[in-house]
């Protein structure tokens, strides 16, 4: 299996994703080889940064390349490096995934697997290649398209790379209906092979015993929450707007934006434009435990995106009995009954179903305790168990 | 009299209802000077929709089936508010109706005007909303209704009791399996014999619409598995008895046993639950020419109670309400999650208020408040498990209808607290 990241050295959903597909297939009793790039200054301490899981082969890849980059951000980081390394690495980011996929089909080649399996555009090279040297099926997970990443205006080489992985493999895996239908239109991809299977969600799902009707009656002013990166794709804008419109009946409300990204200082701009400099919070990134505590405390979690293949964070939320108000363009809308999903643009609805959960309780009440039981069936062994039948279906005798 | 019957005769009762939906309001618009609650445009394009695709067709199919079969009658319940809307947006579906009155073949039933849940939480509201239906009725068709059917068919025995007390000689109800225990529910009903708590006979007397109460009153049960077959299960290409023909299902009918196969369903079951194009009309164009063929009436509930009602009759004993909605036949459709049970909550405490402004504006809102949908739209029953229920809404989901009914509610409650007189 190729991935990008995983915890505990990740930036978004899709180490989560990888390390509770991997969790799950372990249960199902899938034994995974993980290939993972890693940058060379770190390589001395793995342990810490490895995957816990004793029965996963972990394979490290040197190299540069951090998830969710594009070419400027590769061209930042290389170009912090020397020289001689960056001849190692690739000076920008195509030579780099070329050397990424290189070293890891070097190193794999002795691994006998059943199913090659990668995650996302940047492996998905290492993955056909690897896969054509054993002769075995490939699988290409998809977690989020360039399409996703750049409000539909993509990368002309990362889209080639995508479209070339979906064609490659045997079977593409969608983490939504939302994205399959992506796939279908803007890919070209025959329906017939990509199989949905929707992420699980890492936290147990039993509606936990917040303490909130004494805290919360403590608590002076309502908070409602937004945590992901500071990017297009989040939405952020959109959170301020509705920000704003809240903001214009109820002024005491307070909006905590968690997460860092390159819209940092547009975001900062944008809040003063509106005048909400009062209310509004930059924690920048946070830990998961400060996550936890941040969902424990939100009245309201709001996720905006513009278009989000999944939304992993919307589950986080759920499970630690937060009202969630999420963006309609979602692959999480599919699965999330118990919640507000408006799309995103639509930004003084949103903040009406925000204002509505503030001043609702027998509502609030019912979204902490009935969202998080309606996602018990969303649990990663569960939803690997699909993927393991994926694999069982390619490898049935023809 | 006829010879004596060996196969039971069918009774078949349309419900005719539409809400009114509410608008996509906003936090602002509470407290706001004259907000408007109502979606004017969403109703009137559902009424036309409706009107065009069911009322305007089954009615004129009906009419030529009572003027041409001398045994063929029907019953309909039309709500108030359905009746409000005719003459908002559908004067020619109105017309259409008088003239099924005319015939004589068509009987009329009472119900609560509003299409309430107000038995549930207001006797004298519940009474008083029966009345203004039956003069509405008797106003329009010049008949006054004698058997009451309650919002989605909501049955207690203290239900019963109640309508017998406001003068009706006959009641309807869901012929529920738990509450039947293996009898027939094609066989006439009574409720079991008790006396109504005098505080309770005092709200009925001062409100209700007739002078006297019969000393008993009939309850017709609904045949849900023979309604059922018409009313859900005719387009169902897996359902075993598909397709189902005229003449198959009076087999059916005539097999079932009994005095009266009581035929209960939305009138809606005709072109637009089930589209004309599965062959809907048809099948009800076939049904009385083969039941004048053997010799199958189809008569009115009033006719029922006078031709079987008479001879011995079964106790049909309902502790608990039961009503024709899902599986579950009782109130869970309406008044199961927390949000739809404390909507009503807050409208009913308002009652008190709202009465004593005496606005007729105002009544008149938080009485369309009341109707049952908005509290069916925020049913969140099959909502866990994931599976988008298909689901028969105007909103998209339980929580925007909540969410709409929620600042109706608040206005409402600022306008009644701004009121000049009850200051």
């Amino acid at each position: 299996m190729f991935g990008w990241e995983y915890p505990p050295l990740h930036l978004g959903g899709l180490g989560v994703a990888c390390q509770g597909l991997v969790q799950g297939l372990l249960k199902t009793g899938v034994q995974v080889t993980l290939v993972l790039p890693h940058p060379h200054t770190q390589s001395q301490e793995h342990d810490v940064i490895s995957p816990k899981e004793h029965t996963t082969h972990t394979v490290r890849v040197q190299s540069m390349l951090g998830p969710y980059m594009n070419h400027d951000q590769y061209f930042r980081t290389i170009s912090a490096v020397s020289k001689e390394m960056q001849q190692v690495y690739g000076h920008d980011l195509p030579e780099a995934v070329m050397h990424f996929t290189e070293t890891s089909v070097d190193l794999t080649k002795d691994v006998e697997a059943d199913v090659v399996h990668c995650h996302d555009w940047m492996t998905y090279g290492a993955g056909a290649r690897a896969a054509k040297h054993h002769n075995k099926p490939l699988v290409a997970h998809i977690h989020a398209t360039e399409l996703d990443r750049t409000n539909f205006s993509p990368n002309q080489w990362i889209y080639d790379q995508e479209r070339m992985g979906f064609e490659a493999a045997d079977r593409v895996i969608a983490v939504s209906q939302y994205t399959k239908n992506i796939l279908v239109e803007h890919y070209g991809i025959a329906a017939e092979k990509i199989h949905v299977v929707h992420n699980g969600s890492s936290e147990d799902h039993l509606p936990h015993n917040r303490v909130t009707s004494i805290t919360r009656t403590k608590k002076q002013e309502p908070m409602v929450l937004f945590l992901g990166r500071l990017t297009l794709q989040k939405g952020p804008i959109q959170f301020l707007e509705m920000a704003k419109h809240v903001h214009q009946h109820r002024a005491e409300v307070q909006f905590v934006v968690a997460g860092e990204g390159n819209m940092l200082g547009e975001m900062i701009h944008k809040t003063k434009e509106l005048a909400l400099e009062k209310n509004v919070t930059f924690l920048g990134k946070v830990t998961s435990k400060e996550a936890r505590k941040l969902y424990r405390t939100a009245d309201c979690f709001v996720m905006p995106s513009l278009s989000e293949p999944f939304g992993l964070v919307a589950l986080e939320a759920i499970s630690h009995g937060t009202p969630v108000v999420i963006s309609k363009q979602s692959g999480v809308s599919e699965v999330v009954g118990h919640g507000f999903k408006v799309d995103f643009w639509d930004t003084a609805k949103m903040a009406d179903c925000v204002l509505t959960i503030l001043r609702e309780t027998p509502l609030a009440q019912q979204l902490r305790s009935e969202a998080p039981r309606s996602l018990a069936y969303l649990r990663w062994e569960h939803q690997a168990g699909h993927v393991r039948s994926v694999y069982q279906d390619l490898l049935k005798p023809r | 009299m006829q010879h004596k019957h060996s196969h039971p005769s069918v009774c078949f009762y349309f419900q005719v209802h539409q809400p009114y939906r509410l608008r996509d309001l906003r936090f602002g618009d509470v407290g706001a000077e004259g907000t408007e609650y109502f979606d004017e445009v969403k109703n009137r394009d559902i009424f036309r929709k409706v009107a065009e695709k069911c009322y305007l067709p089954a009615n004129k199919l009906i009419l030529d089936l009572v003027q041409q079969y001398p045994d063929f009658q029907v019953s309909y319940s039309l709500s108030g508010v359905f009746l409000r809307q005719c003459q908002e947006y559908g004067p020619d579906v109105l017309e259409s109706f008088k003239a099924l009155a005319q015939t004589g073949k068509v009987e009329f039933l009472a119900e609560t005007y509003f299409h309430s849940l107000s038995s549930l939480k207001s006797l004298s509201e519940f009474v008083e909303q029966v009345s203004t239906q039956v003069e509405l009725i008797e106003n329009i068709f010049g008949v006054r209704p004698r058997v009451f059917r309650n919002t989605e068919l909501i049955y207690s025995n203290e239900l019963a009791h109640i309508a017998r007390l406001m003068g009706f000689s006959g009641m309807l109800a869901e012929g529920a399996d738990h509450l039947l225990e293996g009898r027939n529910p094609n066989d006439p009903f009574i409720p079991p014999q008790f006396t109504l708590p005098n505080d309770v006979q005092k709200i009925v007397r001062k409100f209700r619409p007739y002078a006297k109460a019969p000393r008993n009153i009939s309850v017709l049960l609904k045949n849900y598995k023979l309604s059922d077959d018409v009313a859900f299960r005719f387009s169902d290409r897996s359902w075993i008895g598909y397709p189902l023909t005229a003449e198959r299902f009076t087999d059916w009918l005539m097999q079932s046993g009994g005095t009266s196969v009581n035929l209960f369903m939305d009138y809606e079951t005709f072109g637009e639950h089930q589209w004309a194009d599965t062959g809907i009309f048809d099948f009800l164009r076939s049904l009385p020419k083969i039941w004048q063929e053997r010799g199958i009436r189809a008569i009115t509930p009033s006719e029922v109670i006078r031709t079987h009602h008479r001879r011995f009759k079964h106790v049909y004993d309902a502790h608990t309400h039961v009503s024709w909605a899902d599986s579950e036949r009782d109130l869970s459709a309406w008044q199961e999650n927390h949000i739809q049970r404390s909507a009503l909550d807050a409208l009913f405490a308002l009652e008190e208020k709202v009465k004593a402004t005496r606005d007729p504006e105002l009544l008149d809102i938080w009485r369309k408040l009341q109707t049952s949908d908005h509290f069916y739209y925020m049913c969140t029953k099959y909502w866990s498990d994931g599976d988008v229920h298909k689901y028969f809404s105007p909103y998209d989901s339980p929580y925007e209808a909540y969410r709409r009914f929620s600042h109706a509610v608040c206005d409402l409650r600022e306008r009644v607290a701004r009121y000049p007189s009850h200051k």
